[in-house]
């Protein structure tokens, strides 16, 4: 998945494992693009992660990579600092959000959701007719001109898709918390997949609240 | 190291500012000593041009050919002018790139803001006394890839190296000097002329990072002065007397000092008069009532404000400072719906006409390489997508996002033997693409192949500028394909090549120009000194020598006036050496004055 890629100086010819900097001239290096997110922050191979840590190496790594710093340096330092900032800020908004560092791991086993992965999650179904169902009777109230009761379902419909979300956000950071050792574990990467189908549905539903949220107070 | 100074490409007031030791400072109007410079350039029919205070005043006498808020028509297409905008100037075509018709020739919007940026680096040069290429300028964080294009082509047309355009907000933050700040969250409130920002920040140590943005590019402080005028000036005229362009450009004018009146009166006088269109009209303008006129436009701040905290992830009492940016900031009315949105008393220490630009010197300043110890990690401010089938917006990079970024997408063929594909790409937060803003269309070029065989990889990447930068690779043979990018509401390298060989015309000019400026203000800088040693130490003339000196300063000022910059150099010499053993005897006795204690005067 990850292999140890050696890179050698631009400036003094010096081969180093990937890190930002040149480990005897301090040049800005260029990392390799398929430097995994994690390896960027120099933090272990594990979804699981300390955000604090995460945020204060972001904050020291831009101090030293971005290009602002290079605006006065040779071609070489422009275009690294500048590919280097692209994917620290890349591999810095996928690791700060805990959804979006799920979906980046299981990439890492291999697996995707799939674009045509539209079916309603099983555990979902009951919720998601409920909410459709509510959501068309307000659509109809507005459109008949008698929707003043609206935007109060609305946001009952909110809170609970909302507990819902909190919930399975839970369940997601308990099944990133258990890979262990890089071990491969079949059980685990079925149940990632399968919360990671139900938060993107769930996503999708919260947007259809609030589009007809927003509808309805400007009606 | 070559110095790098801050321009505030303002809708009403232009800026430039540089940073002196360590702190920013503006360059004001070496005549008049004003620190803005209005943003209004004059077109007259002898085909002379105007820029700011002197194109201010032929406002109400040229209207359809003096361009003011000339940023309202940055990076847009005919088809978002307004009805009020029809009314207010001519122009050349009725669709595509919007072309103001002036005398000489059609001039598109950044052309109009390109003389502005001039008029403001002369103003420098004469002020540094050096020539100024490199320039960071800022624009509203909410505008587009194709208004921050546009405004980067202003600079080009200008003659001048764009080093950074830097959002309006972020600047504003950096003069006021929250680095110091160790840890916090702020808000900055922007209403400018004619945009509104809203920009919410963290502070780290000396790093500003920038959470979320959110605005309106068609909102700003002209919105109340139309207001004022509609409501309390034109209301009683008839139809055909309210649209005539002098005499709504009158009307405005009235508004826009009644409005600044009305942040320390709680009432004032409006009077307009236009006697050949019979127009009179004479009231009192309370406080109240302007603020009950205008309160639906400042509601319409709020929204933004709502969706950036939301963007950001945070509640309105989570924010530990609200900056107030923009010269509407000023109105009492502004200040107390701002604070009350956000519970807490917004920062108004700074002049908000000129912390924009005081912050790009800052940031220009750190550009040149003189300083590390802050950052900047701003955002681009609205997700850009390319269309997909069934005019769908596929989204490829979220608003919000940090830049520089940059995204991957691969590409094949549908048929055999095709030798391009296709892209559109948009911006906006809209599904569907006539919903969206277009931004370029370009085909990547594709060796002829079975259909599904060529692999393209397209990379999207949005610089430190927030502008887009497309590049392809032809995976299979792992060659750089070049694309023609095609913009959608811009001008294109070809023409802004032409556009700048045509002004190479006008070079000569130009050139001229700066000399006679040049020579002016070094002829000022002496004539001033010698006269304050003439009358502080008379003690130190010989005789005779007095009335050379004066004599020398005469010629100086005469010449001054006129435009021969040779004659000025020849005179500003003969003065300086005609001066010089009397100059020459003061400093001497001065330093020996300075080793006694006493301070060594300017000289």
């Amino acid at each position: 998945m990850t292999t140890a890629v050696v890179l050698r100086c631009w400036r003094c010819a010096h081969e180093h494992p990937a890190t930002p900097f040149c480990p005897q001239c301090a040049a800005v290096q260029l990392l390799p693009p398929q430097t995994d997110y994690f390896s960027v922050f120099a933090l272990p191979l594990h979804p699981a992660l300390d955000e604090t840590a995460l945020t204060q190496r972001y904050y020291d790594l831009s101090r030293t990579l971005h290009p602002d710093l290079y605006q006065t340096g040779t071609a070489e330092e422009k275009d690294a600092s500048l590919k280097n900032t692209m994917l620290l800020n890349r591999a810095y908004r996928t690791l700060r959000d805990l959804v979006a560092r799920g979906q980046y791991w299981l990439e890492l086993q291999g697996e995707t959701l799939g674009k045509e992965n539209n079916r309603v999650p099983p555990a979902l179904a009951a919720l998601v007719f409920e909410v459709q169902e509510k959501l068309a009777e307000i659509r109809d109230a507005r459109e008949a001109g008698t929707g003043e009761v609206g935007q109060a379902v609305l946001a009952a419909i909110r809170a609970d898709l909302d507990g819902q979300m909190q919930r399975l956000r839970t369940v997601l950071a308990g099944n990133l918390a258990q890979w262990n050792d890089g071990q491969e574990s079949q059980e685990l990467l079925a149940q990632l997949k399968q919360l990671l189908s139900e938060i993107a549905y769930l996503r999708t539903l919260l947007r259809d609240v609030e589009k007809e949220s927003e509808v309805s107070w400007n009606a | 190291m070559e110095r790098i100074v801050g321009i505030d490409l303002g809708t009403t007031n232009s800026l430039i500012a540089f940073v002196d030791g360590d702190s920013p400072r503006v360059i004001p109007d070496p005549l008049t000593g004003d620190p803005l410079l209005p943003s209004v350039v004059a077109f007259a029919p002898d085909g002379q041009i105007e820029v700011g205070p002197e194109a201010k005043a032929l406002l109400a006498d040229q209207p359809l050919t003096t361009i003011q808020s000339v940023k309202r028509f940055m990076g847009l297409g005919m088809e978002h002018v307004s009805a009020e905008d029809h009314r207010r100037y001519r122009f050349a075509d009725e669709s595509g790139i919007v072309r103001f018709a002036l005398p000489g020739h059609p001039y598109t919007a950044p052309e109009v803001s390109a003389l502005i940026l001039r008029a403001l680096r002369d103003r420098a040069e004469a002020y540094l006394k050096e020539s100024v290429h490199k320039v960071v300028i800022t624009v509203p964080a909410y505008f587009n890839d194709s208004q921050r294009q546009a405004t980067k082509d202003a600079g080009r047309l200008a003659g001048l190296e764009v080093v950074r355009l830097v959002n309006e907000p972020t600047a504003a933050s950096l003069a006021y000097g929250l680095d110091k700040k160790e840890e916090g969250l702020i808000a900055v409130y922007d209403l400018g002329g004619g945009t509104f920002d809203i920009s919410i920040l963290r502070l780290h140590t000396g790093i500003f990072e920038v959470l979320a943005t959110n605005g309106d590019t068609r909102l700003g402080g002209d919105d109340i002065d139309q207001r004022v005028a509609e409501r309390f000036l034109l209301a009683g005229l008839p139809e055909a007397v309210q649209h005539d362009p002098h005499v709504a450009s009158s009307a405005r004018r009235v508004a826009e000092q009644a409005k600044r009146a009305l942040s320390d009166h709680t009432e004032t006088q409006l009077r307009l008069e236009v006697l050949e269109k019979n127009v009179r009209v004479s009231r009192t303008l309370t406080r109240q009532e302007l603020e009950a006129a205008v309160d639906d436009i400042l509601t319409r701040t709020l929204a933004p404000c709502r969706r950036a905290l939301k963007d950001a992830g945070l509640e309105s009492r989570e924010i530990d400072e609200v900056v107030m940016v923009g010269g509407a900031t000023r109105m009492p009315l502004v200040r107390q719906r701002v604070g009350e949105f956000f519970g807490r008393k917004p920062l108004t220490d700074l002049n908000p006409d000129e912390v924009v630009a005081l912050g790009a010197a800052v940031q220009a300043d750190t550009l040149a390489g003189r300083r590390t110890d802050m950052l900047l990690l701003d955002v681009v401010p609205l997700s850009l997508g390319i269309e997909t089938m069934g005019g769908v917006m596929s989204r490829l990079i979220e608003r919000n996002t940090t830049i520089p970024t940059s995204v991957k997408e691969t590409y094949t063929t549908a048929v055999d033997d095709q030798t391009a594909v296709d892209i559109h790409v948009l911006q906006g937060e809209r599904e569907l693409v006539q919903d969206c803003r277009s931004l370029a269309r370009f085909k990547v070029p594709i060796d002829p192949q079975p259909a599904g065989m060529p692999r393209v990889e397209v990379t999207f990447m949005i610089d430190a500028n927030g502008i887009l930068n497309v590049a392809a690779l032809d995976m299979r043979t792992g060659r750089e394909r070049s694309v023609e990018v095609k913009p959608s509401y811009g001008l294109t390298d070809e023409e802004i090549e032409r556009l700048l060989e045509e002004s190479i015309d006008f070079a000569e000019d130009d050139v001229t120009h700066r000399l006679i400026i040049e020579a002016r203000v070094e002829a000022e800088t002496l004539l001033h000194v010698t006269e304050k040693q003439l009358q502080q130490h008379p003690a130190f003339l010989v005789p005779g020598e007095e009335a050379k000196i004066r004599a020398a300063i005469n010629a100086l000022q005469e010449a001054k006036s006129g435009e021969d910059y040779n004659r000025m150099r020849d005179l500003i010499e003969e003065l300086g050496t005609t001066s010089a053993p009397f100059a020459q005897r003061i400093m001497d006795t001065s330093i020996s004055e300075v080793l006694g204690g006493k301070e060594l005067g300017k000289v």
